[in-house]
């Protein structure tokens, strides 16, 4: 079960994501050349309070469906990691559909921290080529999983 | 004054090899070089900043392993690293391991493990593994600190009944009860944490006997 913050996520099996994303990691993480960027940067995702965290990975999971699993599919096709793919394209659903997280006034100012963090990475994300954006958002999937799971218990 | 790049074959093998945050990159020497005095160079780069980094310690060096323990310790970050060999003027191109993660990727080491025998029990106390330090006078972080959903796998072995067991624990004790006395009992044990797979690495087998059972000893009269 996820628990971030008040939102609770139950019936998803983090190690399968583990295990689809690990069977991805080397083929995509090698057509990373721009080593020199990392998106979710330390900023991004450190000292991230248990309120913060909804807003967050709801942003995050949002945009990771949205926009890089949208566009990677061409990729992830060539590279015949379609079934890895889809166990973590499904799981991030599956997640993202069941966080709700609260829209009361009281919350607002924990949302709009949870935002500018969100920011930081999507503007990182625009300053690359697109390519090089979507490849290097996935290759770091394993960063964005090493941060739920301290959200995670069995 | 800079070598002929591509003069030399590549190194082969390139991997980080990690325990307990202790880590080391390791290669094989090029082919067809047997009996050449090769040397290597090794540069390391941190994710997501701009240069590569040299070590001193491993630039012309003989062996083929460079401990970049201290220089890859921000477990929360990645790494890359390269190695090339060079031979008078000239030197082969550079070879690049993948992404390195230290936090996923390092190989968990077995507790220390203390046994006390009961008449038909068992005890066992464990103590987790630590992680590298740069100077044995460091003070000690255990990988409990790093990881705290790390667990244990305690495997038991009944040397008579030829009986195999084992249990998952996250505390650091555990007692074994209703066990038969007088019997031999081998037990390993190896740490895990939850997370994508990595390699484990179990503690070494230990054997203890349980006591003489005391009432069978007592004449009925």
């Amino acid at each position: 079960e996820f628990r971030f913050g008040s939102c609770r996520v139950e019936g998803v099996v983090l190690p399968e994501l583990w295990e689809a994303f690990q069977a991805m990691k080397h083929t995509v993480q090698a057509q990373d050349n721009v080593t020199s960027v990392r998106l979710l940067k330390q900023e991004v995702l450190q000292n991230v309070s248990d309120t913060e965290s909804c807003y967050l990975i709801h942003a995050l999971l949002k945009f990771y469906l949205n926009t890089v699993f949208k566009n990677y599919h061409k990729k992830i096709v060539e590279f015949k990691i379609l079934k890895s793919f889809s166990t973590l394209a499904n799981n991030f659903l599956a997640i993202m559909s069941k966080l709700q997280p609260s829209q009361e006034n009281e919350t607002f100012s924990i949302s709009e921290s949870a935002h500018r963090r969100f920011l930081l990475f999507r503007g990182a994300f625009k300053q690359l080529d697109i390519e090089a954006a979507l490849t290097k958002a996935f290759g770091e999937v394993d960063i964005l999983l090493t941060w739920m799971e301290k959200f995670y218990q069995l | 004054v800079p070598c002929v790049s591509g003069g030399l074959p590549k190194p082969m093998n390139i991997t980080f090899v990690s325990i307990n945050m202790k880590n080391v990159l390791q290669w094989a020497p090029p082919e067809g070089l047997q009996g050449v005095e090769v040397t290597y160079t090794v540069q390391y780069f941190i994710y997501g900043q701009k240069k590569w980094l040299s070590k001193s310690k491993c630039k012309n060096i003989n062996r083929t392993y460079c401990d970049l323990s201290a220089e890859t310790s921000d477990y929360e970050h990645q790494y890359y690293a390269k190695v090339k060999a060079v031979w008078g003027t000239n030197c082969s191109k550079w070879v690049e391991t993948g992404r390195f993660y230290p936090f996923l990727e390092t190989q968990i080491g077995p507790p220390e493990v203390s046994l006390t025998t009961g008449e038909k029990s068992i005890s066992i106390v464990l103590t987790a593994p630590e992680k590298w330090k740069r100077n044995p006078e460091d003070s000690s972080v255990s990988m409990q600190q790093i990881y705290s959903n790390l667990k244990y796998n305690v495997s038991m072995y009944n040397t008579k009944s030829k009986r195999m067991w084992s249990q998952c624990i996250t505390n650091h004790t555990l007692v074994l009860s209703w066990l038969e006395p007088n019997t031999l009992y081998c037990i390993s044990v190896e740490s895990f944490v939850p997370g994508p797979p990595r390699l484990t690495r179990p503690s070494q087998k230990q054997c203890v006997s349980t006591l003489e059972d005391q009432t069978s000893g007592l004449k009925v009269k």
